[in-house]
């Protein structure tokens, strides 16, 4: 692998690693921890910008609105993070700690996991559940756009030459919201299944807002639109949430490999949509 | 391409291909604790400390970690003056035939530097990535959780001392 390559460029400034990955003398890429690159494979990189001494793209920060997420911060500071609390930082947190291993999680980053996109990736199903937004600099401009339209062009389609994710910005939601993070394998470190990621916003008793966002099952992270709008304005009931998980296990197409065949990833899917909105309601009542 | 880091406490500037994986050039300068598993960041033997951080050394490109401080299970302690959990593990019969302990005890040294004072679950999840298909991963629970109280032991003597 990686026959082609023949020089590292160790940047210290998001400026710097733009400068790096737009030279056109030479076929860049970037890298993380490196987890993606190793399973990519690709043999016509021929030099690779590390982001790893990038001090601003490593750290959880908090303002009145968001949690901001540095792109290189490793998952397991995520898992283990203090500041991270309440229906966004719960999931964060949750969804981070059933990522691989601690080894795993020291390797792969925040911006990784979104930018890689591979269909067992467990992080966009939850910034998908939470609304959140991508900061993309290219040099010192950046753009700030729903991680929505950045999943559904894919990554590397989405971001120009030269540009990368510097972070991940995440609504900070409170009382009357509740949040859910499941993810089906057959070993804690084998790729995913299923991973889901629920989120329910509450408003006098009924659903004000209703996400069900699912990677692994299908081939790219996507929402069940149908079964959320089916949700939205709604009391809710236990019927009510049956019927919504019948429909989200209907609306999606599902992929299928050795480790399970299609209709039985579809049972189990209903099952987990079902008691994950379950949950996420029990947490937004509270 | 010259690599230039440090190991174990000593700076080294090493020859290597660009597209090495950091397990092979630590093995070819002569650390040979550092052990080939599955080669896919799966089993945790190839396991070595990056600036603190535990990380599978088999899918880490080499040149990565250029300017780095990386500890292998050589730099925890000798035969002769083995670290704590090195001789906790041989007490609590946590080893057999010792493929997975070079990474074990990284992945446990790691747990102790950011807690002193891990419960059971703690050491769980900390070892979360290093199979070990002799011992049965009870042993080696029972080592780290003796090693924390005999660290804790130890200080308090030292500064008893002083």
């Amino acid at each position: 692998m990686l026959k082609k390559l023949t020089r590292f460029y160790h940047p210290k400034t998001i400026e710097e690693a733009c400068l790096f990955l737009g030279n056109a003398e030479h076929k860049t890429a970037i890298l993380a921890g490196g987890t993606s690159e190793v399973l990519r494979q690709d043999n016509s990189i021929e030099a690779l910008v590390d982001i790893s001494n990038v001090k601003e793209l490593n750290c959880i920060g908090k303002d009145s609105v968001y949690y901001r997420i540095g792109a290189g911060t490793p998952i397991q500071d995520i898992y283990k993070s203090k500041l991270l609390s309440g229906p966004s930082g719960d999931l964060l947190k949750t969804a981070a700690g059933k990522i691989g291993s601690t080894l795993l999680r020291n390797s792969i980053t925040a911006g990784g996991n979104l930018a890689g996109l591979f269909p067992w990736s467990d992080m966009p199903v939850v910034y998908l559940a939470l609304d959140a937004e991508v900061v993309c600099r290219k040099g010192k401009p950046k753009r700030t756009v729903p991680v929505q339209n950045v999943i559904e062009k894919r990554p590397a389609q989405f971001l120009a030459s030269a540009e990368i994710i510097a972070e991940i910005a995440l609504p900070i939601y409170s009382k009357g919201t509740g949040t859910s993070f499941a993810k089906f394998a057959k070993t804690a470190n084998d790729y995913a299944m299923i991973t889901l990621a629920t989120r329910i916003s509450l408003k006098g008793g009924k659903i004000d807002q209703a996400r069900i966002a699912v990677n692994a099952i299908t081939a790219s992270p996507v929402r069940c639109l149908e079964a959320e709008k089916l949700l939205v304005g709604q009391k809710p009931t236990d019927e009510l949430i049956a019927a919504a998980a019948a429909k989200a296990a209907d609306s999606i197409s599902i992929r299928k490999d050795f480790r399970a065949s299609r209709e039985y990833r579809k049972e189990v899917f209903e099952v987990m949509v079902r008691r994950a909105l379950t949950e996420s309601l029990e947490k937004a009542g509270k | 391409m010259k690599l230039n880091t440090r190991i174990n406490g000593k700076d080294f500037s090493l020859e290597i291909k660009p597209n090495a994986m950091l397990v092979d050039v630590l093995r070819q300068a002569g650390f040979k604790g550092v052990k080939f598993g599955c080669g896919e960041g799966s089993c945790g033997a190839c396991a070595v400390m990056i600036n603190g951080k535990p990380r599978n050394s088999c899918i880490t490109v080499a040149g990565s970690v250029e300017g780095a401080e990386i500890l292998t299970v050589e730099g925890m302690g000798t035969p002769g003056k083995p670290h704590i959990l090195q001789q906790a593990f041989v007490d609590a019969g946590s080893t057999q035939c010792g493929y997975c302990n070079p990474g074990s005890l990284i992945a446990a040294k790691a747990l102790l530097d950011s807690n002193p004072n891990p419960t059971a679950d703690d050491v769980k999840d900390a070892l979360d990535g290093n199979l070990c298909r002799c011992t049965g991963y009870v042993k080696r629970i029972d080592a780290v959780l003796n090693a924390a109280e005999a660290a804790k032991k130890t200080k308090k003597s030292t500064r008893g001392k002083k």
